[in-house]
């Protein structure tokens, strides 16, 4: 990316360019020059709130168990970006993050299982996969 | 860890296209498409993950989420009915309100986690500036002592064999426990996935319910009068 800026604008155009914006965009394209783990964090909690929007807000009941797919995905994406950190600090026990992500894994791929087979056992009874019409429990 | 060069580049080519990835699983029509757009998402993230040096991880994730977790999303689908979603007779959000609550709700969540994220990071960073810098040229030493690959052009890492190492000297209770957790799962989905039929032929139905659905179902009927020894 260093090699395409000077390319694309001129020197004296970047110095107008960051005068004319105070050297805010400058900083802000020199951090992204060099993604670190706040960046890793903020990619993980936006797959994180993008489940959460799709489970709170779909009416099919396979497209709220890929949500929480993308939820337990982006938990996995914190646990490795922090591993790497305490990799990175020399902590003792630094892949403590990975074996928890192997776990996760497991416990996703068993809750896939029994969810879609809950999903089936439920469409043979009410023929049905709208969350909103599967009520019996309500009354 | 600080990315930079190509590797920066790869990290904001995957994390767009996950995120991108993300909200079309969550906003598409065609339920496929919605697991289409979740298997380029997860894709994205073990790529990701290479980038974090977990290149175990990223596998895993490959094989069981893409190879398997999404093949069983995918027959699911295509077992039950979802014509009239992709027909467009149906509306697929809920009702206007309780979207509008939720997005509200979500931005907010955006908004507050990624200040957190960025005000906690300034303090982290604070704290471990020293320590950053005297592991980063013990890290320099070690990479210069890897193995060289058979073309020479790179190291071959130990961080698979590391996490191996640990997970069975440390974690070799969770992961048994983790074996016995999918077996329940096994089990647990065959019997929630039988039909009634099939409850009936291995005797595992209450008799009254049995009696009321055979009088509209022959199979049933003749699965009742010949029960199996």
């Amino acid at each position: 990316m260093q090699f395409l800026l000077p390319k694309l604008f001129s020197p004296a155009f970047a110095l107008l360019f960051q005068e004319a914006t105070g050297g805010h965009l400058a900083t802000a394209w020199q951090k992204a020059q060099h993604p670190d783990l706040s960046k890793f964090l903020i990619i993980g909690a936006l797959l994180f709130i993008i489940g959460v929007a799709g489970v709170l807000t779909r009416r099919n009941i396979i497209v709220i168990f890929m949500s929480i797919e993308l939820i337990l995905n982006a938990a996995n994406l914190n646990f490795i970006a922090m591993s790497r950190y305490l990799q990175d600090t020399g902590s003792v026990n630094a892949v403590a993050g990975q074996i928890f992500a192997v776990f996760v894994i497991v416990v996703a791929a068993a809750e896939a299982a029994i969810g879609l087979g809950i999903v089936i056992a439920l469409y043979r009874n009410k023929e049905t996969i709208w969350v909103d019409e599967i009520d019996i429990l309500k009354w | 860890m600080v990315l930079s060069g190509w590797e920066a580049v790869f990290f904001w080519v995957f994390s767009i296209a996950a995120i991108f990835a993300g909200l079309l699983t969550v906003m598409a029509r065609n339920t496929i498409h919605s697991a289409l757009f979740l298997i380029s998402a997860l894709v994205s993230v073990a790529a990701l993950f290479i980038l974090l040096h977990a290149e175990f991880i990223a596998g895993v994730q490959i094989l069981v989420y893409v190879g398997g977790v999404m093949v069983l999303f995918l027959f699911v689908i295509m077992l039950v009915n979802v014509g009239s979603e992709e027909r467009g007779s149906e509306e697929i959000f809920n009702r206007p309100r309780q979207v509008t609550t939720s997005v509200i709700f979500c931005a907010l969540l955006v908004a507050g986690l990624v200040y957190a994220v960025n005000k906690g990071y300034e303090g982290l960073q604070g704290r471990d500036q020293g320590k950053i810098e005297a592991a980063a040229e013990q890290a320099q030493s070690r990479d210069r002592n890897l193995p060289r690959s058979a073309t020479g052009t790179s190291g071959i890492t130990n961080d698979s064999q590391r996490l191996g190492g640990v997970l069975y000297r440390f974690g070799s209770l969770p992961f048994e426990i983790a074996s016995v957790l999918l077996l329940v799962a096994i089990i647990g989905s065959v019997m929630l996935a039988r039909t009634l039929k099939q409850e009936a032929a291995v005797d595992d139905v209450d008799p009254d319910v049995l009696q009321k659905e055979a009088t509209h179902d022959a199979e049933l009927a003749e699965v009742q009068q010949e029960p199996i020894e």
